[in-house]
């Protein structure tokens, strides 16, 4: 009986299509997979349809010109993708930073890495069926926006950062806001542990739920919570520091199980650390100018080829700028973490259960058009 | 170090260069001066115009700077990478088993349009997890036929780079398990980032 | 646009239709459509701060075939257009579409000179009948362009205008 059901199983897969129009927390995304019954045969991600030519626009476009495109690769981390941009120009031009611009970038990095881990957990819990969570994280997320509204101008697609310094700077309501903010999300970060990671089904559909290997990671380029919560150790402002980073004392969750349980408990882990490094950037936030004393007229990188990396909230964000010396680039490559993370899910996601292959989607915090570009 | 290490390893794939009478950078990392090739030419020297410095043997006249063989360590702050491996395109393989030995991970692999050379040049970027070390390897192809040999069989990361970087430019990387386009549709016959690309 | 494809009844009831329309308003039920940028400034909306649900629009249906309005919030792409045009013959009539955010409205900062891969507005394709500025609009914003299509659907507005101070 048995070789005849096995037989007839080659014959019962069906393909299904998931996409690109599905409930809207990831984007559009496509995944083409061969079921059978409830297991995923094969999966294949197709993507696409929200290819926006970033890399076409950083040719057309001039060095400052290409600045509002870095806040729509990631929205929800958009100043991570700025930071890195304007790095790698700086970089290439060699244009100094005054240190209190530093400290603005690192202070406003780090709380948009906050609100992004926030909105990453109300979507992915929404994924897995619950609906509450969304909400209670769209409260501190608000809170974030408006201390952010105030001092950038924007709520989500940021472009704050100019080539050498910052434009705005902060005034005492901010600093106080910021301080008020942390305090009561310190306060509410035991009720998410208790309601929501301790939760026994979040448990249960999370635990053992698609492990990726350290090799795997490696083979395919993964960076960020995906590959910290596979025992790699590697953030790019601890491995590689920029900006002001190596004056802050802050801890890289690692966890080593690998399964998205690992990956969600990094995430939440980041946000306690987020909040640590803002607090010592307001302690120790120094006078100064915002902007470089020679006001960057039109920026002219040397002739070549330049790399920058920063560490955005879903993994090594770089910058590849080929500069030919006229006032656009060359060539300009935007290496996306979620692209090499994505790209294993078609292994990843082999023998798995539909909804277990949800979570592992959910677990690796996708944002689409950041992949597209 | 190992920046050292690898520089080494990758060294041995430059020793069939007939060319080149300078021997690849056997010693230490320490000693950055490549004999004859790069000893003038500031470390910041991107490769493009590497050849265009004081090299002997290098064709230095004509508009086609051929990189020098060997690896070339960069200055790090300034570029933001250590190490600069220009080869053939048929030795990328090689290099690739080689970094994949020492556990380097594929950052990227992204191509670059020179169409005053008539080239195409294939860039790939590998980071190691452990230790800072980003080694840069680049190959140059021909505009008209380009096709460099695929490796994602070592590294599978890079069969989605290497279907972007054909789905841009139109390179072909041969032994590929499927080159249809990633970020296109699919029926998509054009290739954006050619610097002559007329939408 | 709107109800224009609906078959109209042979006897008509002035006030049954109002009735029916203020029915309609009062409950729209968005699709959720979320293609990039404004997707989140639209969940925003669908939060507990700024709260669609106030205004009968906090059921977000996946399926076309249970909406009343598509919210096209972000970049339609080449490739995604007979997609979003396929959903939207899906879904029943009366059916209303609204535009949110400048890259459904003509494309957004994506548009440039031999741009390759995105339609530059929603209504190349469909007929759009509220637009909301932004880049992504102010969830705020997106209340306002709710309750201007409310006002189009029932042909008074039934809420206070917010007048600039």
């Amino acid at each position: 009986m048995n070789g005849f059901l096995q037989q007839d199983l080659n014959q019962e897969t069906f393909t299904l299509n998931l996409g690109p129009q599905h409930p809207a927390t990831h984007g559009v995304l496509r995944v083409k997979l061969v079921m059978d019954g409830e297991y995923i045969v094969e999966a294949e991600p197709v993507l696409g349809y929200i290819h926006r030519m970033h890399e076409k626009m950083g040719e057309n476009r001039t060095w400052a010109k290409f600045l509002p495109n870095c806040g729509r690769m990631d929205y929800l981390s958009a100043l991570s993708y700025n930071h890195g941009y304007v790095a790698a120009v700086e970089r290439a031009a060699g244009i100094e930073v005054p240190e209190r611009a530093e400290y603005l970038r690192v202070i406003t990095v780090e709380l948009n890495r906050i609100s992004s881990h926030l909105l990453w957990f109300g979507a992915f819990v929404l994924d897995l069926g619950g609906f509450t969570p969304l909400l209670y994280a769209f409260d501190d997320r608000e809170q974030i926006l408006d201390l952010l509204e105030s001092v950038t101008g924007s709520r989500l697609t940021y472009c704050y950062f100019r080539f050498g310094g910052v434009y705005n700077d902060i005034d005492d309501a901010f600093i106080t806001g910021t301080r008020a903010f942390i305090k009561r999300l310190r306060k509410r970060m035991p009720m998410y542990d208790a309601l929501v990671t301790k939760n026994i089904i979040l448990i249960k559909r999370l635990k053992d739920i698609g492990p990726i290997s350290k090799d795997m990671a490696r083979r395919y380029g993964a960076t960020g919570p995906v590959a910290r919560g596979s025992g790699i150790n590697f953030d790019v402002r601890r491995h590689e520091p920029y900006s002001v980073y190596p004056e802050f004392d802050f801890d890289i969750p690692v966890y080593e199980e690998g399964d998205s349980m690992a990956r969600y408990m990094v995430r939440m882990d980041e946000i306690e650390q987020s909040m640590r490094i803002v607090e010592q950037a307001l302690d120790k936030l120094p006078e100064g100018e915002i902007k470089p004393k020679k006001a960057v007229k039109m920026v002219k990188p040397e002739k070549g080829d330049y790399y920058h990396a920063v560490e955005a909230a879903r993994g090594s964000f770089g910058v590849r700028l080929v500069s030919d010396g006229t006032n656009s680039a060359y060539r300009l490559k935007l290496r996306s973490p979620t692209y090499s993370n994505l790209s294993l899910f078609g292994e990843a996601a082999r023998g798995m259960l539909l909804p277990d292959a949800l979570a592992l989607m959910g677990s690796l915090d996708l944002v689409i058009p950041e992949i597209d570009r | 170090m190992l920046l050292a290490k690898i520089k080494e390893a990758l060294s041995s794939l430059y020793e069939d260069i007939q060319e080149a009478p300078e021997e690849p950078a056997i010693e230490e990392a320490a000693a950055e001066a490549v004999p004859e090739a790069e000893a003038a030419p500031a470390p910041e020297a991107p490769a493009e115009e590497g050849g265009a410095a004081q090299d002997a043997e290098a064709e230095t006249e004509e508009p086609e700077p051929a990189p020098p063989p060997g690896p070339k360590e960069m200055d790090y702050k300034a570029k933001g990478f250590h190490l600069d491996v220009a080869l053939e395109p048929e030795k990328v393989v090689a290099a690739a088993e080689i970094l994949n030995r020492e556990n380097f991970f594929i950052e990227a692999i992204t191509g670059v349009d020179w169409i005053d050379e008539q080239q195409l040049e294939v860039v790939y970027d590998f980071n190691h997890f452990a230790e800072l070390c980003r080694v840069v390897v680049r190959a140059r192809l021909d505009r008209s036929n380009p096709e460099i040999p695929t490796i994602s069989h070592i590294y599978q990361g890079a069969n989605w780079h290497e279907r972007e970087t054909h789905d841009f430019f139109g390179i072909i990387f041969t032994g590929h398990p499927n080159l249809e386009p990633l970020l296109l549709p699919e029926d998509a016959d054009f290739h954006p980032l050619l610097k002559d690309f007329k939408a | 646009m709107g109800t224009q494809d609906v078959q109209p009844p042979i006897i008509h009831f002035d006030s049954l239709d109002k009735i029916l329309s203020l029915g309609r308003a009062n409950s729209l039920w968005p699709m959720t459509f979320g293609l990039a940028c404004c997707a989140i400034e639209m969940m925003a909306t669908g939060a507990s701060r700024f709260d669609l649900a106030r205004f009968g629009a906090e059921v977000f249906r996946p399926s076309p075939r249970q909406c009343d309005v598509m919210i096209v919030a972000g970049t339609i792409s080449k490739k995604m257009e007979p997609a979003v045009k396929t959903l939207y013959d899906q879904m029943p009539e009366p059916k209303w579409v609204i535009a949110m955010g400048n890259c459904a409205i003509s494309g957004g900062p994506f548009v440039f000179e031999g741009q390759y891969g995105i339609v530059e507005g929603a209504d190349k394709f469909l007929p759009v009948d509220i637009y909301i500025p932004g880049c992504p609009p102010r969830p705020e914003a997106l209340i306002e362009g709710i309750l201007e299509l409310e006002e189009k659907v029932t042909g008074f507005r039934r809420w206070p205008r917010v007048e600039a101070k």
